[in-house]
């Protein structure tokens, strides 16, 4: 991966300058998140007196007691259940449907098509109100499996484009292969075309498991009736609603929150970041 | 094996959102029961006598300019620096695209806690005027924040679009102008951008739907506040439906918001595909 100019032999006049300037804004840029890390092993008078300093002592009960506030070990289950169900079907729903359309060529196809790609141009929030009527009606609020299902509906458009476009480049001939061994249509699918379409399911597994582990509306919308926070952005947002906000606890709960994701990032980094790219740029 | 991708789409999509248009014309407080059907009233209102909506459209619009081009500019500069063969450069890209995986809700209380206590803390040790206003308390410094943590989460999302754009940037056509004596700046603006425009197309596209709709960092950092310095049209829609209990009202401003995005990035899609076909 180099620059496409002045080329990977030579690097640009002032290169270490521009390196060095860009570090130190980087530095700049993500002291935020610095500050955070930082404040979540110090004391709440630590913390009141001054942020910057760093703490005399590590208090890491900060993050025991956070543990158990947010009761982490069950929201972080939950929060799991969530993106695993939402991604699986999404992956399951869109790769079917896409693949099957990218084989038929009816006026018919063309129409379902549509009505599978144009909710991409709905912003949620212009139907969110009556989607919760409808997640209502469905028995589906309140329930951690409910709020899966309903991923369903919201991430299909997407992902089905993507599989589109990319079932489109695959020679029909395999599929012809895969009928005349015999293969049932759904079988041949899932032993043939699904495989060979594993570049967009990684694309497509990372655009909608980063979504719904880091949503906040649907969540909140879908879920805000059980006694209890459900999922660990339901818990930060209850952290950080109280009158008199427990800082110490709160940074160490933002950290607890965000690891799982960042961990994700840091070890499929190269697949996420061209996952987003392919999810922006197709889409 | 089309059928269970369509049922979930109509079931949570698109159902939903015929029933937003029905329930527009509608006096309905969320009770199954109580829905009355009050013809266009709600839009008459909602044009006429709501200065809720009307400075929440005036935020979100304002927002939404500041918002796309600092976005781009900045996230474009970034690009270009890190596309160049520096040292480090791999690292300094991934250090730019963290804020991006971090939830916009957290995003929204890290600054909080940043606004609060961190610029106390700052302004104690530097004595700097800038860390003692209030930054969340002031409406005109409210706006500058939601936009300052807006463009802090996401630039680097928007960087990684321009740097697979200038990927693309055929080398042959930068060395000859190099030859030709042109000098950074020029050949940027020459060759550069007018060979990546499907990224700018790409990222102004994002970013402006995105900013129309801004509703998390918003509801995390100021909660529409000082009083609605800061209420946004989507987080307007939230408080009218599920604070105010208004759901019939709520969903015709629904309706309003989905014809401004649609109307908005469909005009941008089009003066933007033109420039890529002229360059």
């Amino acid at each position: 991966m180099s620059g496409p100019f002045p080329g990977p032999s030579r690097r640009p006049r002032g290169a270490a300058v521009i390196s060095l300037v860009l570090a130190v804004a980087a530095l700049v840029y993500l002291y935020p998140l610095i500050l955070v890390v930082i404040n979540s092993v110090k004391s709440f008078s630590e913390i009141m007196a001054n942020v910057v300093a760093l703490p005399a002592q590590l208090h890491l009960e900060n993050f025991s007691n956070a543990f158990s506030l947010m009761r982490y070990p069950n929201l972080f289950l939950n929060t799991l259940v969530v993106t695993c169900m939402g991604t699986g079907g999404v992956v399951l729903l869109a790769a079917m449907a896409g693949f099957k359309l990218s084989r038929t060529r009816t006026r018919y196809s063309w129409f379902v098509f549509l009505l599978c790609v144009a909710p991409m141009m709905i912003p949620f929030h212009s139907f969110m109100i009556a989607l919760v009527k409808v997640a209502r009606t469905l028995h589906l609020t309140n329930s951690i499996w409910g709020l899966g299902a309903t991923y369903w509906g919201l991430g299909v458009p997407l992902s089905l484009f993507l599989y589109h476009g990319f079932a489109k480049t695959v020679p029909g001939e395999l599929d012809d292969c895969a009928a005349i061994d015999g293969c049932r249509p759904l079988r041949a699918f899932f032993q043939v075309m699904f495989p060979l379409l594993q570049p967009v399911t990684v694309s497509v597994i990372v655009i909608n498991a980063m979504w719904m582990w880091n949503d906040f509306l649907l969540p909140l919308l879908i879920l805000s009736g059980a006694k209890k926070s459900l999922t660990l952005q339901l818990a930060a947002y209850n952290f950080f609603g109280q009158y008199k906000i427990e800082w110490q606890n709160a940074m160490a709960g933002v950290l607890l929150t965000i690891t799982p994701a960042v961990v994700f990032y840091l070890v499929l980094q190269r697949h996420i970041i061209k996952g987003m790219v392919a999810g922006a740029v197709k889409g | 094996m089309t059928i269970p991708a369509v049922i979930a789409i109509l079931l949570f999509v698109e159902i939903p959102f015929l029933m937003s248009v029905t329930y527009s014309f509608t006096r309905w407080n969320g009770l199954d029961k109580a829905v009355k059907f009050i013809g266009i009233s709600n839009y008459v209102e909602l044009l006429t006598s709501d200065p809720q909506l009307g400075s929440a459209m005036i935020f979100t619009l304002a927002f939404t300019v500041f918002a796309v081009a600092a976005i781009n500019v900045v996230a474009l500069l970034l690009a270009v620096l890190l596309d160049m063969n520096i040292r480090g450069k791999n690292v300094l890209r991934a250090a730019f695209y963290i804020p991006n995986i971090i939830s916009l809700i957290i995003i929204g209380y890290v600054w909080r806690f940043i606004f609060s206590r961190g610029f106390d803390s700052f302004g104690a040790l530097t004595h700097l005027g800038i860390f003692q206003l209030s930054w969340l308390g002031d409406s005109h410094l409210a706006f500058v924040s939601v936009l300052l943590v807006t463009v802090w989460q996401s630039i680097g999302f928007y960087m990684v679009i321009y740097i697979a754009g200038l990927q693309t940037v055929p080398r042959e056509q930068l060395e000859a102008a190099l030859m030709d004596g042109t000098g950074p700046v020029s050949r940027f603006f020459r060759i550069t951008l007018p060979l990546i425009m499907p990224s700018v197309t790409v990222a102004v596209f994002y970013s402006l739907s995105n900013a129309l709709k801004t509703f998390d960092v918003i509801f995390s950092l100021t909660f529409g506040g000082p009083g609605t310095a800061t209420t946004s049209i989507a987080l307007d829609i939230y408080k009218t439906a599920f604070s105010d209990s208004r759901f019939g009202y709520g969903t015709a401003k629904s309706v309003v918001l989905f014809l401004l995005i649609l109307a908005l990035t469909v005009f941008q899609l089009n003066v933007f595909k033109r420039r890529e076909v002229q360059a």
